[in-house]
């Protein structure tokens, strides 16, 4: 039974911790981002097997995370309302070759950033190139340029 | 919040996606809160909220004196911490030690050092007789592993003194 309790709580809290760290945190993963991934994976580990390391507790606790991933999805799929509070929602960040800063700042995003996503998607080089710019749900910065 | 959303950066856009920025500046106020949020844990966490820290670590005496227990008031479930018990009596004589209540139920003991002349289960827990050197002191070493989870009272008595009360809680 604790095995279960353990996988879904630790899914519950992860799931709050990652909203909380905001949709950038880990979408464009630089190198330290990725030892902090795995510096978060071992902390977890621990704490979702405990001191029991058969096999059974292992598989009791990997199903229990994708029963709960599928279950989730599922529920995504039939109501709007959690899958947006789940995964959120698209925030447009440059209209008509403007910088939107008050939403930059929320998103806790730089122009950097922007110019970023806009040189390595479409070959960008101004921001007055770009139409619109879109901070998707996954943290990823989609660009739309401007037609000549 | 009305004058937030007046701002032109931040009225909801229907092109090129439909936003609801009503929605969007909830979330990104729910972020704010929840770093705050992460900031106090730590500090919880530094000041031993969590267990080992300046709030946790209890040094407490009976009434008069005889007993001196020193141990963590916040444990967590499957970790270990030390608890010293010193007690006062004759000098170079056995003295009675009793662990009460629900100690052993939320704890089990990992080591116990030195070894007691004599242990017995009794009512309440569990009793230790402890020789006392010729200062007329007996200490005793547990390794306390947290077991169960929550709130855990428990009382270390000696026959002739007024025990300590002890209140002890397991975080998951």
């Amino acid at each position: 039974m604790d095995s279960v309790l353990r996988a879904g709580a630790m899914y519950l809290a992860l799931m709050v911790l990652f909203k909380i760290a905001g949709r950038r945190s880990l979408a464009e993963l630089t190198t330290f981002d990725f030892v902090l991934l795995l510096m978060i994976g071992e902390a977890t580990q621990q704490a979702l097997l405990g001191d029991d390391f058969s096999l059974t507790n292992s598989m009791i606790v990997i199903v229990t995370l994708v029963a709960i991933d599928v279950g989730l999805s599922l529920l995504k799929q039939r109501s709007g309302w959690i899958s947006r509070l789940i995964d959120g929602e698209p925030t447009i960040i440059v209209e008509n070759g403007k910088l939107l800063h008050e939403r930059l700042r929320r998103a806790r995003l730089l122009e950097a950033d922007v110019m970023e996503a806009a040189r390595s998607s479409q070959g960008i080089e101004k921001l007055e190139e770009i139409k619109f710019a879109i901070l998707e749900r996954n943290g990823k910065i989609s660009v739309i340029a401007q037609e000549d | 919040m009305s004058d937030e959303r007046d701002h032109p950066h931040l009225r909801s856009r229907n092109y090129p996606i439909r936003e609801d920025m009503a929605y969007q500046l909830k979330v990104w106020r729910f972020e704010r809160v929840g770093w705050y949020v992460l900031v106090l844990v730590v500090v919880l966490g530094l000041v031993g909220v969590f267990s080992r820290g300046l709030v946790s670590s209890r040094d407490v005496r009976s009434d008069d004196g005889k007993i001196r227990v020193e141990y963590e008031m916040f444990h967590r479930n499957g970790s270990t911490n030390p608890m010293k018990i010193t007690v006062t009596a004759k000098p170079d004589s056995a003295v009675e030690l009793e662990l009460a209540d629900q100690l052993l139920e939320g704890f089990s003991i990992e080591t116990l050092q030195p070894e007691p002349l004599r242990s017995r289960s009794s009512s309440q827990g569990i009793r230790f007789w402890l020789h006392t050197d010729l200062n007329g002191l007996a200490t005793l070493y547990i390794t306390l592993r947290g077991d169960g989870l929550g709130l855990f009272r428990s009382q270390i008595a000696s026959p002739g003194t007024s025990g300590v009360r002890l209140e002890q809680f397991v975080f998951p």
